[in-house]
């Protein structure tokens, strides 16, 4: 062998070896995440993105938190009462063990400071989840007294929910709105320590985290948005968690005896938004015909393992909202009975659009496909459309969706009011039935403190709703992970990856 | 030399013409297409009298003259606005992303290069030989796959079937290097981070090698065509006369004459190396342009889009314009045309 050729060889060896050695390498106290999304940025109250809110959670904790049983209880915010009963005056009682990254103390001069923020900026996607924020009155060190404008019964959800985190006032003064976004701190269990847009989020354990440092050093959250490589990464183990892999694949890695994949179910919702202002959907006949066409139990087994349940209102299965005793069965001869009265059959066809994401929620362009074979049995013809969100919500806000749109609606925190109420209002962009009378309804269910009857309520409308076949509720949504079997990992409805509950084993 | 520098002045004015032109080109398109930039960016509960609020802050109410205008005065001045989606200035995101992309295509570039000329070497002398119609099949089968299925097919072979090389990021996060020039193999070098530069060169072999692999079937292609041209060529013929061997007449003489429609080629296709990074960073999470294009057009955030469609024109037209130089510095007769 000449020495070019022994040279070459050599460093193959040595190529192959480093990779096998990087591979072998233990890391004990660090964990490494391929997930599918990076965060638009590190302002967590300029953004409305439910995909993103593990990372945030990880960096700012959260004034509120609504665990698996999508109730909402004390984090930062440790007590909380209404100084009034029309619920526009909401005294709450910070932690006094709270502590940024800087070491600062968490007070109630920074929940004022975020608060009057989002007072001041509507272009803060937090302005937009609290509009009745008015004012807030410091009253201690951790005291504060929150003012809406009108009743605000769900105030407690909205700060638990999708842009509501505390940001530290001295350190965001200080290096301004950009600064803050190029190096963020928060009070959360996990400091980021590296940011590679798009690429990689490395976050290192807090050791004055108020609930105690996290087991976990070290969280590297690497960006892979394609779901092969991320279903790869798990495989080669090159991530000890992969989070929304395919459901198809969970079921061959689950025959990975170093792997756990699992499917579990997740508070979103699929439903099939209804256009009011289309022709065809204005025939309560034909709604009614689409409704009764589906087979949900079979779109479970078919495209989710069973796991994802069928729902018959606008709210996950045991959520406030949700309605046990009320069921819409599959019936394919009702179904095509109710079409035949609004005049049509599989003889004289309705043809509709039908528009759907592909891949942007699990399976749901098959999904999609499949519901309109179902409705062709009964005299429906939808021809399938691709679209993005973005195109949707483009078209959704200015009333032109052209057809029927599944959907995937994420409400973390349960409450009727983030289902029902924004899928339903009439002047907000996202519905798209637009019955005038709905708005005076739901404005009264959400000034309504007596939390049982506003409960009570929104159960009333869903399932006048689903009678009318407003809006289809097709199936809870599910989530799906893969992690390696030496950890310990919680999975939570609220879909929430999050690492300072973790351990290895 | 005078004519070598009017040449290179006046190639110099259409590529800054030919930017003005297409960033107009692109302008006017995004803002025809019938999509709502702010979709993406209101909550749920956001009422018309917020929409026009962020509307207006945004500077989207004016005409697309105006808008045009404002874009262009305020573009010279090196401010390309703010990513709606990503709300940071478009530079600065361009600034992060560019220099992971440039080294990636420019390795990719190597790695094509040293696939392409022994590749179209060895094509040439096969020429009317046993192993051509193999040959032949195994270009033509290389031409057909595409640059992201070599993506999945590395991953699965050499990531994890034999995991031997990593396929996610730019670097093992073990590794700390600050930034000086983007350029993480410069930079590992700058600090002497000798372990970190082998890491990221790791991790630029495979995104690299998926690009390398779709572009150079292309070039070993032209390299033969224009190999069999210059066989036929009066210096050849005379280089073997004088009896020189057939390696040197190969290497001194032919090589060098068949570069020049190579190079012509490489130029013409840099834009689609370019463009092949849209999916290949997206598999490899790579954090560069191609990346945030798709952030941007998934999210139709128009000042990013437009800010990263100008740096794709303007890195064609920059390649372009050094493969024009080039190609004067290689053939005179083109510095006195």
């Amino acid at each position: 062998m000449k020495i070019w050729q022994k040279l070459a060889v050599g460093l193959a060896c040595a190529f192959c070896l480093h990779g096998v050695a990087a591979q072998a390498q233990e890391r004990p106290q660090e964990l490494k995440i391929a997930y599918p999304v990076d965060v638009p940025n590190w302002d967590p109250t300029a953004v409305t993105f439910p995909a993103g809110q593990s990372i945030y959670k990880a960096v700012f904790d959260s004034p509120i938190f609504v665990g698996g049983d999508l109730q909402a209880g004390p984090r930062q915010i440790k007590a909380w009462q209404w100084l009034d009963d029309s619920g526009t005056k909401l005294q709450v009682e910070l932690r006094d063990d709270i502590y940024f990254h800087d070491g600062s103390p968490l007070t109630a001069e920074d929940l004022k400071f975020t608060l009057d923020r989002a007072i001041e900026n509507k272009t803060l996607a937090l302005h937009g989840m609290i509009p009745t924020l008015e004012s807030v009155e410091v009253q201690g060190p951790h005291k504060a007294v929150i003012h809406f404008s009108k009743a605000t019964p769900t105030a407690l959800k909205g700060l638990a929910f999708l842009s509501a985190y505390i940001l530290p006032k001295a350190y965001f003064e200080k290096v301004g709105p950009e600064g803050f976004a190029s190096k963020p701190i928060g009070a959360g269990p996990y400091k980021l320590v590296d940011y590679q847009r798009g690429s990689r989020i490395t976050l290192e354990a807090f050791d004055k985290y108020w609930q105690g440092e996290p087991a976990i050093k070290r969280v590297i959250v690497d960006i892979v948005p394609d779901s092969s490589a991320r279903v790869a990464a798990i495989e080669s183990g090159r991530a000890d968690i992969s989070v929304q892999i395919p459901v198809r694949e969970v079921n061959r890695l689950e025959k990975n005896p170093n792997l756990v994949a699992k499917v579990y179910p997740y508070s979103e919702i699929y439903i099939l938004q209804m256009p009011s202002y289309v022709d065809a959907f204005q025939n309560e006949h034909v709604r009614k015909a689409m409704q009764l066409a589906i087979n949900k139990q079979g779109l479970s087994k078919a495209f989710y393992n069973n796991q994802a349940q069928p729902i018959s209102v606008l709210a996950t299965k045991g959520s406030p909202g949700d309605v046990p005793d009320f069921k819409i069965e599959f019936d394919q001869e009702k179904a095509a009975q109710e079409l035949a009265k609004a005049g049509y059959s599989k003889d004289k066809p309705l043809k509709i659009r039908m528009l759907s994401t592909n891949n942007t929620f699990p399976s749901d362009y098959d999904v999609a496909r499949a519901i309109s074979q179902m409705w062709s049995r009964i005299g429906i013809e939808a021809n399938v459309e691709e679209i993005t969100v973005a195109k949707y919500l483009e078209l959704s806000h200015s009333s032109k969706v052209p057809g029927v749109m599944l959907y995937s609606w994420a409400n973390a925190t349960g409450d009727p009011e983030i289902f029902t109420g924004r899928i339903l209002d009439p002047r907000l962009r996202f519905s798209t039935w637009k019955e005038p009378g709905l708005a005076d309804e739901l404005d009264a269910l959400n000034v309504q403190m007596d939390e049982e009857k506003r409960v009570e309520g929104y159960r009333a409308l869903n399932q006048k709703a689903a009678e009318n076949a407003w809006s289809l509720p097709v199936l809870q949504s599910i989530s799906t992970i893969a992690y390696k079997k030496g950890l310990n990992v919680e999975t939570y409805q609220t879909g929430y990856i999050l690492p300072q509950e973790y351990s290895w084993k | 030399m005078a004519s070598y520098a009017a040449l290179l002045g006046r190639k110099l004015g259409t590529v800054f013409l030919t930017a003005l032109l297409l960033s107009i080109v692109v302008f006017i398109v995004l803002r025809i297409i019938p999509s709502d930039p702010l979709a993406m960016m209101l909550p749920p509960s956001a009422t018309q009298a917020d929409i026009d609020f962020i509307r207006k802050e945004l500077g989207l109410d004016g005409s697309i003259f105006q808008q045009y205008l404002v874009w262009l005065g305020n573009a010279l001045q090196g401010d390309l606005g703010a990513s709606i989606y990503f709300r940071t200035p478009v530079l600065e995101l361009l600034k992060t992303a560019l220099p992971p992309t440039l080294e990636l295509v420019l390795v990719s570039l190597v790695m094509a290069l040293a696939i392409s000329i022994p590749g179209g070497v060895l094509l040439y002398k096969l020429e009317r030989r046993k192993g051509e119609m193999v040959a032949d099949f195994a270009l033509v089968f290389l031409l057909s796959v595409p640059s992201f299925l070599w993506g999945i097919i590395l991953i699965i072979v050499l990531g994890v079937v034999y995991p031997i090389l990593p396929f996610m990021g730019r670097i093992d996060p073990s590794f700390s290097v600050d930034t000086i020039t983007g350029f993480l193999l410069i930079d590992t070098l700058l600090q002497g981070q000798w372990r970190a530069w082998f890491d990221a060169f790791q991790h630029l072999i495979l995104p690299a090698l998926a690009l390398a692999l779709s572009f150079s079937p292309i070039i070993v292609r032209v390299l033969r065509s224009s190999l069999l041209d210059t066989a036929a060529a009066q210096y050849v013929n005379v280089a073997r006369l004088r009896g020189q061997s057939e390696w040197r007449v190969l290497v001194h003489h032919m090589l060098k004459n068949a570069a020049l429609p190579t190079l012509t080629l490489i130029g013409v296709q840099f834009g689609f190396l370019f463009g092949g990074t849209l999916l290949i960073e997206l598999i490899f999470s790579f954090p560069g342009i191609g990346n945030l294009m798709v952030q941007a057009i998934k999210n139709f955030d128009l000042p990013l889009i437009q800010g990263v469609a100008l740096v794709f024109c303007l890195m064609v037209l920059v390649v372009n314009f050094c493969v024009d130089g080039l190609y004067a510095v290689l053939d005179p007769r083109l510095r006195t045309a």
